[in-house]
C-alpha cells in the first residue's frame, strides 16, 4: 500500500517536471526569429510534438481528451524510445518521421540553452 | 526499355497549401539507396514518394518560401541535400534537418555536384561569380572558387560537367575545378544534359529567325575518352530531355515535349525503341531511377509519371528498408477516474538519465507576493473579469521580482522593524487598493 503510493508519486513527480521542461521550451518569445526553431529548423520538430501529445482531434477535428495518450507519449519522450512517430504540421505540408529518442535529444539541447543564459547556474 | 514498359502510375503534385493550386515540380532525383522518388517545389519544399504507387512519404521545407523554389537535389547516404538559390539545406531522408547553410556569397545558386571525394563534397554554381565548395559531413563551407562562367546546370561524370546559360558545356576538374575543356553545344541554350563514363549528351535550343527558340531536333553528344564531339544523334520531335541508362553505359533515353520517348544506342544510332508517355499538354521533366527500371515524367499539368514494367519496377537494385512509423500495438483500455495513479502507464525500459531529470536549481519559494503601486493599479480599467491596461510598471512582461527586499530597494537606509499592528494595517490598506 505505502509503496504503491510511493510509485504513484515518483510518477506524478516526473510528468510534472517533464512537463515543466517542455513548458519552459515550447513558444518562447526569445526563441523568436531564431533559425533552429524555425520551419526548417531542428527544434521545429518539439512544437509539432506538442500538437501530436496535446492536441489530438477526431476524425471531425473535435478535440480528443485522452489522458492515457498524453501520458504514454510523455513517457515514450522521458526515455527517449527508438518508436518512431509521424508529426504532421498544421498546415500538413510538413511531415517527420522522429523518434523518440530524437526529440528527447533536442528537448535536452533546448532546456540546455535556457539553462545556460538562466542566471541561476 | 522492355517491351512491357508502360505507365505504371500517375499521382498530382501535392499544392502548397490546402486549398492552393497545384505547382509545377522544379526538381526530382530518384534515392541512391531507397524506393524514394525526392522533388521540390516552387516554395522550398522537398517532398518524397515510396515506391511503385508514388505513396507521400516524407516533406520538409528546406528553404523559405520566399527565396524560391528548390533548384536541384543530391542523394548520399546520410540523407538528401536540397539547393536554394541563397541557401542548402541538407536533411536526414524522414525530414529533420542536419545542417542549412546561407553563405553571403549564396546569392543565385543553381545547381550543384559531387566533387572528387565522392558524396563527402559539393560544389554549388549558379548564376554569379563565385562557386562554393561544401563539406557534405560537417556542413561547412570549406572553399570559395571564383568563376568567370554562370551555370545552370552540373553533372559529375569523369569530369564536373557544367552548362553555362550561353549553349556552353565546361568540363571542370573534380579536384581543382578549373575549366580542362569547353564545348560549344547548342548555339543559344542547354535545356538538358547528363553525363555518365565516357559521355555527354545535351538537348537543346537555337535561335530561329533571331527570335523564336527552338529545341534542336537532335541529341548532341561528346566522347570524354576522344575529347571530342560526336556526330549528333536525329531526333526529329525536338530533343527536349535525356538521360544516360545507369547500366547500360552507351544508352541513352531521349523525350520530347509531347512525350515521344526514344532509346538510343550512341554507338549504333539508328536502332532505336520508340514509345509514347500519354501526356495532355507537355513534359516538364525526365528521370531514370539508379536501377534503370524506372522512369518519372512530369508534365506541366503538375502530374508525376512513373514508367516502368509492371512486374518487375524498382528503383536501386538492393534497397535498404525504408523506415516508416513504428506500428503501434494494440492498448490497453483504461478507465479515466479522478483517483486513477498516473502510473498505471508504465515507463519504458531505459538505461540513460531520463529527460524529466532537472538539474540542481536552487529555488526561492515562499517569497511575498508581488506588490503593485497605486499609481499603476489607478491607471487601469475595471471590467467583471478583472482590470486590464497598458503595461507601465518600467518591468518587462512576466520579469521577476525580487519581493524579498522591496522595502529595501524603495527606501534607502535602515528602517526600523514594524510592529505586526503596522503590518495588518498596511495589508488593509493594500486590499482597499486592489
Amino acid at each position: 500500500e505505502l509503496t504503491s503510493h510511493l510509485f504513484r508519486e515518483l510518477e506524478n513527480g516526473r510528468i510534472v517536471r517533464l512537463m515543466m521542461k517542455l513548458g519552459a521550451v515550447n513558444e518562447r518569445h526569445e526563441f523568436d526569429g531564431d533559425r533552429s526553431w524555425s520551419e526548417n529548423g531542428e527544434r521545429y520538430m518539439l512544437k509539432l510534438f506538442r500538437d501530436y501529445v496535446f492536441h489530438q482531434v477526431d476524425a471531425n477535428g473535435n478535440p480528443v481528451l485522452d489522458a492515457g495518450h498524453m501520458i504514454r507519449c510523455l513517457s515514450k519522450l522521458d526515455a527517449g524510445t527508438d518508436e518512431r512517430i509521424c508529426l504532421t504540421s498544421r498546415d500538413e505540408q510538413t511531415s517527420f518521421l522522429v523518434s523518440y529518442k530524437e526529440l528527447k535529444k533536442q528537448l535536452g539541447n533546448a532546456f540546455g540553452d535556457l539553462q545556460k543564459s538562466s542566471k541561476q547556474v | 526499355m522492355d517491351a512491357d514498359w508502360d505507365e505504371v502510375s500517375r499521382i498530382p503534385f501535392p499544392p502548397p497549401g490546402v486549398h492552393a493550386m497545384p505547382t509545377p515540380v522544379t526538381t526530382m532525383i530518384f534515392d541512391t539507396s531507397q524506393e524514394l522518388l525526392w522533388t521540390g517545389n516552387d516554395f522550398g519544399r522537398v517532398t518524397s514518394f515510396y515506391g511503385t504507387k508514388m505513396q507521400l512519404h516524407t516533406s520538409h521545407k528546406a528553404h523559405l518560401s520566399a527565396d524560391g523554389p528548390v533548384r536541384q537535389l543530391l542523394v548520399n547516404d546520410k540523407g538528401i541535400i536540397a539547393l536554394g538559390s541563397k541557401d542548402v539545406h541538407m536533411a536526414i531522408r524522414r525530414g529533420p534537418p542536419i545542417w542549412h547553410i546561407r553563405h553571403a556569397a549564396m546569392k543565385d545558386l543553381r545547381c550543384m555536384s559531387f566533387t572528387s571525394k565522392g558524396t563527402a563534397e559539393i560544389i554549388v554554381a549558379g548564376l554569379q561569380d563565385v562557386m562554393l565548395v561544401i563539406d557534405v559531413s560537417k556542413g561547412e563551407v570549406v572553399k570559395e572558387v571564383p568563376t568567370e562562367h554562370q551555370y545552370t546546370i552540373m553533372k559529375r561524370g569523369r569530369y564536373i560537367c557544367a552548362a553555362t546559360k550561353s549553349g556552353t558545356i565546361n568540363l571542370l576538374d573534380p579536384v581543382s575545378f578549373a575549366v580542362v575543356r569547353s564545348w560549344s553545344a547548342h548555339s543559344a541554350l542547354i535545356n538538358d544534359m547528363d553525363a555518365q563514363h565516357d559521355f555527354i549528351v545535351t538537348c537543346g535550343y537555337s535561335l530561329r529567325q533571331g527570335q523564336n527558340y527552338m529545341l534542336d531536333p537532335f541529341l548532341n553528344v561528346f566522347d570524354l575518352k576522344k575529347m571530342s564531339s560526336m556526330p549528333p544523334i536525329p531526333f526529329p520531335a525536338g530533343a527536349a530531355y535525356v538521360r544516360m541508362h545507369p547500366r547500360m553505359l552507351t544508352t541513352s533515353i531521349v523525350v520530347s515535349q509531347s512525350g515521344q520517348m526514344h532509346v538510343v544506342d550512341l554507338m549504333n544510332p539508328n536502332t532505336s525503341n520508340v514509345r509514347q508517355a500519354n501526356v495532355i499538354t507537355y513534359l516538364s521533366m525526365f528521370e531514370i531511377a539508379p536501377s534503370g527500371e524506372a522512369i518519372a515524367l512530369t508534365d506541366a499539368e503538375c502530374y508525376i509519371h512513373l514508367w516502368g514494367s509492371p512486374s518487375k519496377l524498382h528503383f536501386v537494385d538492393l534497397p535498404t528498408p525504408t523506415e516508416f512509423a513504428t506500428p503501434e500495438e494494440p492498448i490497453p483500455q483504461i478507465e479515466w477516474t479522478a483517483d486513477t495513479p498516473l502510473n498505471s502507464i508504465g515507463l519504458p525500459y531505459y538505461r540513460e538519465v531520463l529527460a524529466s531529470a532537472w538539474p540542481d536549481f536552487v529555488s526561492d519559494v515562499g517569497a511575498p507576493p508581488v506588490k503593485f503601486d497605486s499609481q499603476f493599479l489607478s491607471g487601469l480599467k475595471s471590467t467583471d473579469f478583472g482590470l486590464y491596461g497598458r503595461n507601465s510598471r518600467g518591468l518587462r512582461r512576466n520579469q521577476v521580482e525580487d519581493t524579498r527586499d522591496l522595502g529595501k530597494s524603495d527606501h534607502s537606509g535602515l528602517k526600523a522593524p514594524k510592529f505586526l499592528s503596522e503590518k495588518a494595517r498596511e495589508s488593509v490598506k493594500l486590499a482597499t487598493l486592489l
